[in-house]
């Protein structure tokens, strides 16, 4: 008997390639589409979550042959995803958001729904791998979306399918095109969060917390020595690191070296400002047996950075909290973002910056 | 897999043999219009009369009170908007309605509330019955239309719509009934019961999608919603769906003169299946089950710590088609308006599988159905005990 394969599909290439390769690996696959969130008017030039993407998804499914399903996981969504993406930035944090919906919606909602058809196997379009029971990083390192992917249950790898995560992009593209699944082949990526289409983030924010939140009111521009160099309208749009919307009229380029809502202060610096020499981390997942004090790894503190090199010198009993001390400095190590560690192209495990630690922070903690 | 067995009449049902048979010269040489002063044209005028009579007599209605349209959808939004469109110079600028109607009923009320009309929803009891007392408060001198559905489409309750009409006529009101999933179920005879206006649809009763019928009461104020040439009195203009017109009336005819045993039938496989799961899982509750009379032919039924999307994909894979409260447009389902307005709790009403019984429905449907159904519940409740 074929095994059965619950396959996530957003409508756009790498899902859609994914269903497909494994329908041609014999699978007895079926297709599912996620609905997180309702627009109120349709976005139809957006490329994910809109209802076309749920009809590219079926258009898919129907030329693949198979079934497909349309999952209304919006109030648990609401819940893990869209309510926590508020509350970080409530608290001057940056949050991912898809690192949550992997964690808690993709591979746990979505296997609870796996369970009740009997589905051995789930698969998404995501650019990674499952190599011995380890989830490792996608073979493009332009695409890799490992970093991502650090929250899900251990358990869960055994059961994951990432047909996408052994091939580059443009690789992906030409086997849409040689299955003939011309609908979606050259759809462009998705780049916004998908429950933030037009990129601006405090609509969100001013919809669930009201036009008075505290993130979206005005604030000071502060540098590290604590003097008042201007104001800003809202520290939820700012992130450690950015220039854009920042003072000008300084010796040096200056960017958010923190954010502080107590008083709603950006706190603005020099680069130098911006370097960290350590990061704690909290909410650690492992993907492989937790590691040791002294143990030498590399991490990634965002989303396509370089690789560091770094050591433990700190975890707790149960691992959930780790320091690491970094060999060189990092920049923009950035509270709510994830720190993920990894061994080559294994991922460890990952956790939510806490921190950065280093000489321009510690003044401003201060 | 075995035979796949589909449990969603109440969606729509396959078109009969008889019926495909009785479209089928006027896909062919019999494709005139009926407007036309030619033999073509006569020919078809005379099949769409004769169709327009033999629905008329389905109904107890005279010929010129049946109006075809394009569906349910349709006539329900001719009655509500018509009714409203028509009569709120005259000073009635209320709609009674029910919170269990098709969306079809509630987003035309919605429609008229925005150019200006008042809406009202009375009270259901928790047996899914319209609260009398409710009714009668709401329906005063200033109602134009009340309109409450004959057959739940969700539940199956019956709503005792002879006693509702008089007493919206007793005002002056107008007495409207979306009979969609009434017909060929109850007994509809405008002679007796005096509704104003009533909706049915062709594609619940063996006759194709996309054909319908709005009786409308002699002398009854309903102003057009579409605009154009003559058709039906002005009432509906565009040329006829003359086929799909001669199809609804050998379906209707055929569903008049089947109905008691039919009834008797599904009733019976009905009320055998609801057994059978209440048997094995005794805290299923099934919907709709106290009221004074229910459909024969639906079967809502929850079970707690289980929910309808999962239940039905895994029905679904096993070849067995039910649905579960009301799609949004991309598919998703929503948590049904009908149950949570009779008070059904959140949990239970997102865990309601509808199964619709009806021409394709035998006793080995109902005895796999009654075998598979309660197996997936209870690997279900395993996996939600477990995680």
């Amino acid at each position: 008997m074929r095994e059965r394969v619950l396959v996530a599909m957003s409508g756009g290439v790498d899902s859609s390639v994914a269903a497909a390769l494994l329908v041609e690996q014999g699978y007895d696959v079926v297709g599912a589409t996620m609905k997180l969130f309702c627009h109120g008017d349709d976005l139809p030039d957006r490329p994910c979550c809109s209802l076309d993407s749920v009809n590219d998804a079926r258009r898919v499914c129907q030329s693949l042959g198979v079934p497909h399903y349309v999952l209304n996981l919006e109030s648990a969504f609401g819940r893990d995803v869209v309510d926590d993406f508020v509350h970080e930035y409530s608290i001057g944090r940056t949050p991912i958001p898809c690192v949550r919906c992997n964690t808690f919606t993709k591979f746990r909602d979505l296997v609870a729904k796996a369970d009740a058809i009997d589905a051995r196997w789930i698969a998404t379009g995501h650019y990674a791998r499952v190599v011995d029971g380890e989830l490792r990083r996608g073979v493009d390192p332009a695409k890799d979306q490992s970093y991502f992917l650090w929250g899900i249950d251990r358990g869960v790898l055994g059961r994951m399918l990432l047909p996408v995560g052994t091939q580059t992009k443009p690789e992906t593209r030409a086997v849409a095109h040689r299955l003939g699944l011309e609908l979606i082949a050259e759809k462009r990526e998705s780049q916004d969060i998908c429950f933030v289409p037009d990129g601006d983030h405090t609509r969100i924010i001013r919809q669930r917390l009201g036009d008075d939140a505290p993130a979206l009111a005005s604030g000071p521009f502060v540098l590290s020595n604590g003097a008042v160099v201007g104001t800003h309208d809202g520290f939820a749009r700012f992130t450690i690191g950015q220039r854009r919307g920042v003072p000008g009229g300084f010796r040096e380029p200056m960017f958010v070296v923190a954010i502080r809502p107590a008083d709603r202060a950006v706190v603005i610096g020099p680069r130098s400002e911006l370097l960290g020499r350590g990061v704690v981390a909290r909410e650690m997942n492992w993907l492989v047996d937790a590691p040791e004090v002294g143990e030498r790894v590399e991490i990634q503190v965002r989303h396509r950075a370089t690789p560091a090199r770094a050591e433990i010198v700190r975890l707790d009993a149960e691992a959930r909290e780790i320091e690491l001390g970094l060999d060189e400095p990092v920049a923009a190590i950035t509270p709510g973002q994830s720190l993920v560690l990894y061994h080559g192209d294994r991922v460890l495990g990952g956790g939510l910056i806490e921190r950065g630690l280093g000489v321009g922070l510690r003044v401003i903690a201060a | 897999m075995p035979e796949p067995i589909y449990l969603d009449h109440a969606a729509t049902t396959p078109v009969r043999a008889e019926v495909l048979e009785a479209m089928l010269p006027f896909y062919g040489p019999r494709f005139g219009n009926p407007s036309s002063i030619h033999r073509w044209g006569r020919e078809a005028r005379t099949a769409l009369d004769e169709a327009r009579e033999r629905v008329a007599a389905c109904l107890g209605a005279s010929t010129d009170e049946i109006c075809f349209t394009s569906g349910g959808t349709e006539a329900d939004n001719i009655a509500i908007l018509g009714a409203w469109r028509g009569r709120r110079d005259a000073g009635r600028r209320a709609i009674v309605t029910t919170p269990i109607e098709h969306k079809a009923i509630l987003a035309s009320v919605h429609q008229a509330a925005s150019e200006g009309a008042d809406e009202r929803f009375c009270k259901m009891t928790p047996a899914g019955v319209v609260d009398r007392s409710s009714f009668d408060a709401l329906c005063n001198r200033d109602t134009a239309i009340a309109s409450v559905m004959w057959v739940n489409n969700e539940i199956g309750t019956v709503q005792p719509i002879a006693e509702l009409a008089r007493q919206a006529k007793s005002v002056g009101a107008l007495f409207h009934t979306d009979g969609v999933q009434a017909f060929g179920k109850i007994a509809i005879d405008a002679r007796a019961i005096p509704f104003d206006v009533l909706s049915v649809s062709g594609h619940k009763i063996g006759a194709p999608k996309g054909i319908g019928a709005v009786f409308i009461r002699r002398g009854t104020t309903i102003s057009p919603l579409f605009h154009g040439g003559a058709q039906d009195r002005g009432r509906r203009p565009g040329t006829e769906n003359v086929a799909s017109a001669v199809g609804f009336a050998r379906a209707a005819e055929l569903a008049v003169a089947e109905r008691e045993e039919e009834c008797r039938r599904l009733a019976q496989l009905r009320d055998r299946l609801e057994q059978a799961i209440l048997a094995r899982i005794p805290d299923a509750r099934v919907h709709g089950r106290g009221a004074p009379a229910r459909a024969p032919h639906v079967l809502n039924v929850s079970v707690p710590g289980t929910d309808s999307e999962s239940l039905l994909m895994a029905l679904d894979l096993r070849g067995i088609g039910c649905s579960a409260g009301s799609a949004c447009q991309s598919g998703s389902i929503t948590p049904s308006h009908v149950l949570s307005a009779i008070g059904v709790p959140a949990d239970l009403a997102s865990a309601a599988i509808r199964m619709s019984l009806g021409s394709l429905t035998t006793d080995a449907c109902i005895d796999r159905v009654a075998e598979v159904f309660p197996a997936l519940v209870e690997k279900a409740r395993g996996m939600a005990r477990a995680s």
